[in-house]
């Protein structure tokens, strides 16, 4: 019942009217939030426990299952691809995590000050962030490619490529460094505007007090900016490794986890255990394992963070 | 159920008034048994495909998947089909590097369409699972059942139940560029015997110069891999895996002597390096580009040379000293076991294996026919190079792998990364002594 | 002192320019290689819309694709609406029992990697017989807006002054007119901003409908688009890919283009103070 119709006395309410109102509401509480727990209930606690029985279970995409543990975990240890991607995905991620972050905090400080035009430049920025990934990948995909892009021409005309360069599969340092520049270019203006938010909610009457003190500007950068911006770099960080630990699209549509899968992601492995091998089981099982890691992960960064803070 | 519907037609006739219709009483008797048959013996077909010779051809709509790569050959049967019939084949074309995935989520979510081609190396992981029709009563039925390809017959085949029919064959053969060969020097009229002959053909071809270049591959490409690679093993009497594709013997003399013949060529440039990054999109473009002076490709790209302007010609594949062979590819299509159209769909299958259909449309197109009985036709006969390819049929083999796919053609399976070890990496026996082991686990059934 | 700054600040603009140059060139790059003339592609002479043409032919046809990514949208832009401006406001202005736990198994979502959830997700779709639907597609898209959604939701409300909800009961209204007459109107910035980044996620997402959708004709844009990629046999439109590009990437630009005054608000009205 929403909402009943309540009229409410010119007078305080006794107490027992009070205690009908206070049920009144919450039961309008109970029924307001209760789409909100349908679908977390349905959509999340279901499938995760599912996660959790189908990581135990031999289950093919078609046909009947069995129970096997802990033969899908077992069977990880064996499974020299996803090994060979733990380790692909965790160093991408440590070179996304400083490049990226660098790469947005400095446009965040070139940018944070009220300059005239000054809201071009962070559009400019920001709006690579509108496209979606995967038609970013596509995007680079073709900017890349030998047959249309423009990389080649241009830098052989500038004299710095004698001949036409494989971007995305020459080699895996150059499939890498293309989803490297690729998330770059997508990410930067995004994380750039989240650690701005932060620039601008310290006051500025700090840095005038500090200036008065006669501290200088890394001064007061040390002390005043990267202290009261640490949630915020919490967050970007979080973000920044989370997605990269994650990163399927770039992988899929400009790499093809190639080279000689010198690209192949953690979830790359995953979609290819239940879709081309058609194992589920042992999808589900690296998933859960994948989920552990990053809650552990996750955990870690926020400590430390808050560990630094005192 | 029989009973039931004698007493309905009983009560039927009971409660017919004399006066219903201007017909005698025991005329009307007579209508209304006729009736009552043609009403029992249409209930007799029913879902499960049981009936062999069912067939409807009455404005069904039957819905089609085929693979990119085979588009061609199912759209030009299809339109055919489709003028000439009442029943309409609605086709869609799937990408081929996600076909498999696609038709599994599909099969996974009782979405597959009521009729899909797939490509014959996939044939036995899709009867394995149950998601092709058992038409084995309906191939019986056919008169020329004897004389369909027998290797894709064989591959539809699942623990003696027939599930699938042939659609296309592509053969994996040699094309050279007539053209190329009588710049670079060659006699045009004869192509190369043996691999090492091929060779020395493309490093000819190769002093052209310019943007020419002797031969090409799909280097990142497992499947182009296998179409092209191992016929040349077969043809030196070598075998890639057992008869039951459970254990890969790569490590064996054979496929060591064929690999090296290309890993030299690609060493000296012969071979075009770009297509040691072809991953199999544009890897036919290559030699349609007419760059290519003579090379591996599917059968079923002649008509598309022709029509690119290009003077090929057509050999078979060879090993290393001489023999030939050639992978019998191409696709089979069956219909799903999730159909209720079965009859409809059967309609269209039967009538692809026509004569007419497969004498006046697909050897008209260049195309091989699935018949053994028709492969001396008209249209084939007359073109030296589809008789070529006919002869080398005979000496070809589809190989049999449950866990084909996900070891062969997937790009993070293991052959791809064993190939280009063996043709790119610094040592070819180990990439190929390694490699053959993890190849073999891929295989083993789980 | 003078020249010193005009220096300094000229090459501040200078660096700036060349940075915004560096982004925007791709998507400039995109939209030229839609429209310039290609050899063997749609667009062989002169610029035109050819290539976008040969798009619109691709496959099942490209309107199917746009339909398809359109009905997704707005589903999902009505589902996150909904159900977060309704659990903002149970979480903001009510208390019952319960409410701490669910706002925690909300945020939760967060810590669970999405594509790790879509393959039980699939399993459970096709229980509920919601397998290959994009109204399935649009729940599963909803249920990742929810922990952003809500969060902003909560924040927006607790932002608007209690005292506005209390003279609305004065005058007689129930909490649901409340709601609807008074709070939506001071929230609208939330709104706003999570009804945007709902349609983002969904228009542009691709692993979840790559595995959640199987039907030719059920595919959203970006899957159909990147088919492309090995659609034609032997060799890549890139010039059609480029088109397909532009015109995903199209309305995700204008709409932020068109939002961003209320977007930037938003953003920060319910921001990290909490």
């Amino acid at each position: 019942m929403i909402g009943a119709d309540v009229s409410v006395p010119a007078v305080i309410p006794s107490a027992p009217a009070r205690a009908v109102r206070r049920d009144r509401r919450v039961l309008s509480g109970a029924a307001y939030v209760t789409p909100t727990a349908l679908m977390v209930g349905v959509f999340f606690l279901v499938p995760l426990g599912l996660m959790l029985w189908m990581s135990v279970h031999d289950w093919p995409l078609l046909g009947p299952s069995t129970f096997n543990a802990p033969r899908n975990y077992t069977g990880i240890v064996d499974n020299a691809l996803f090994i060979d991607a733990v380790w692909f995905t965790v160093e991408y991620t440590l070179i996304i995590s400083v490049l990226l972050f660098a790469a947005a905090f400095g446009l965040a400080l070139l940018v944070q000050q009220r300059r005239p035009g000054i809201a071009f430049f962070r559009t400019a920025f920001f709006l690579p962030g509108a496209v979606g990934f995967a038609a970013a990948s596509l995007l680079f995909y073709g900017l890349l490619s030998r047959d249309l892009g423009p990389l080649n021409p241009i830098l052989s005309s500038l004299g710095i490529i004698d001949k036409p360069v494989s971007w995305v599969s020459g080699s895996p340092g150059l499939a890498l460094g293309s989803s490297v520049g690729l998330v770059l270019w997508r990410f930067t203006g995004v994380n750039m505007l989240i650690l701005l938010t932060g620039l601008q909610a310290i006051p500025t009457d700090l840095y005038e007090a500090a200036k008065m003190d006669g501290a200088g500007r890394w001064q007061q950068f040390w002390s005043i900016t990267l202290p009261l911006l640490r949630p915020t770099i919490a967050l970007v960080l979080i973000l920044i490794t989370t997605g990269s630990l994650l990163a399927f699209d770039q992988f899929f549509i400009l790499t093809n986890g190639g080279p000689d899968n010198s690209t192949t992601s953690i979830v790359m492995v995953i979609f290819r255990e239940a879709f081309t091998r058609f194992d589920l089981g042992s999808a589900a099982a690296i998933s859960v394992i994948l989920l552990l890691a990053l809650l552990v992960i996750n955990m870690l960064q926020l400590r430390v963070m808050r560990r630094q803070s005192h | 159920m029989r009973g039931s519907i004698a007493s309905v037609c009983r009560a039927l006739r009971a409660a017919m008034p004399p006066s219903w219709l201007p017909l005698r009483r025991a005329q009307l008797a007579w209508l209304s048994v006729a009736l009552c048959l043609t009403l029992a013996g249409c209930k007799k077909s029913d879902p499960t495909g049981a009936t062999p010779t069912g067939k409807l051809d009455n404005g069904t709509t039957i819905t089609m998947w085929t693979r990119a790569a085979t588009s061609a050959q199912s759209q030009l049967l299809v339109d055919a089909y489709n003028a000439s019939h009442e029943n309409k084949v609605q086709l869609t074309v799937i990408p081929t590097d996600n076909y498999a995935q696609k038709v599994a989520t599909a099969a996974g979510g009782n979405a597959l369409p009521d009729l899909f081609a797939a490509d014959v190396i996939f044939a036995p992981n899709y009867t394995s699972k149950n998601l092709y029709l058992d038409i084995t009563e309906r191939i019986a039925a056919l008169p020329f059942k004897d004389k369909l390809a027998p290797s894709h017959i064989q591959l539809g085949t699942y623990k003696g139940k027939r599930y699938a029919v042939p659609h296309t064959i592509d053969l994996s053969v040699i094309f050279w560029n007539k053209d190329l060969y009588t710049k670079a020097g060659l006699d045009p009229e004869k192509g190369p015997r043996t691999l090492a002959e091929l060779g020395e053909q493309a490093r000819k071809v190769q002093t052209l110069g310019g943007e020419i270049n002797g031969t090409t591959e799909g280097g990142n490409c497992g499947g182009c891999g296998v179409f092209t690679l191992w016929p040349s093993v077969w043809a030196a009497g070598g075998e890639v895996m057992n008869a039951e594709g459970t254990v890969a013997t790569l490590d064996s003399p054979a496929v060591k002597s064929v690999l090296s013949i290309w890993r030299q060529l690609y060493a000296d440039g012969v071979a075009q390096p770009g297509s040691k990054d072809e991953q199999g999109p544009t890897w036919v473009g290559r030699f349609l580009s007419g760059k290519v002076g003579v090379a591996p490709m599917p059968s079923t790209t002649l008509a598309l040379m022709d029509k690119a302007g290009l003077h090929v010609g057509v050999a078979p594949i060879s090993g290393p000293d001489g023999g030939e062979s050639t992978f019998v590819g191409g696709d089979v299509i069956g219909i799903s076991s999730t159909s209720s159209k079965p009859d409809a769909a059967w309609n269209f299958l039967e009538w692809t294996l026509s004569e007419t259909t497969q004498v006046q449309i697909m050897a008209k197109n260049k195309d091989l026919l699935l018949r053994t009985d028709l492969a001396e036709n008209a249209f084939s006969s007359a073109d030296p190079r589809m008789v070529t390819s006919l002869k080398v049929l005979a000496k070809g083999k589809t190989p049999y792998a449950l866990n084909f796919n996900q070891t062969f053609n997937d790009p993070q399976g293991p052959w791809l990364a064993t190939m280009r070890g063996a043709l790119f990496g610094p040592d070819l026996e180990a990439a190929l002594a390694q490699g053959n082991a993890k190849v073999t686990a891929s295989l083993s059934p789980r | 002192m003078a020249i010193g700054k005009l220096v300094s600040r000229s090459s501040y603009y200078t660096t700036l320019s060349a940075l915004a140059i560096l982004f925007l060139f791709p998507l400039v790059w995109a939209a030229w290689a839609a429209v310039k003339p290609t050899p063997g592609s749609g667009q062989q002479l002169g610029y035109g819309i050819g290539n976008f043409i040969k798009l619109a032919r691709y496959g099942q046809g490209l309107p199917t694709y746009v339909l398809n990514s359109v009905q997704v949208a707005a589903l999902t832009v009505t589902g996150t609406l909904t159900v977060a401006t309704l659990g903002g406001y149970a979480f903001a202005r009510f208390r019952f029992p319960g409410r701490n736990l669910i706002f925690l198994a909300t945020l939760a979502i967060l810590m669970v990697p999405y594509p790790t959830l879509l393959i039980p997700l699939y399993v459970l779709l096709g229980w509920l017989g919601l397998q290959n639907s994009l109204l399935g597609l649009a729940l599963v898209f909803t249920l990742f807006q929810l922990p952003f959604a809500v969060f902003i939701m909560r924040n927006s409300f607790e932002a608007v002054p209690t005292e506005l909800d209390e003279a609305a009961m004065v005058d007689g209204c129930n909490s649901f007119a409340v709601l609807t007459r008074i709070l939506l109107h001071a929230v609208r910035p939330g709104l706003i901003t999570i009804g945007l980044f709902a349609f983002l996620a969904s228009w542009n997402d691709f692993i979840g409908p790559l595995i959640l959708i199987s039907s030719p004709d059920k595919i959203p844009l970006p899957v159909a688009v990147v088919n492309m990629q090995q659609q034609v046999f032997g060799s890549i439109d890139y010039a059609a890919l480029e088109a397909g590009v532009t015109l995903l990437a199209l309305p995700c630009v204008v709409l932020f283009l068109i939002l961003q005054r209320g977007y930037v608000q938003g953003f920060m009205s319910g921001s990290l103070h909490g």
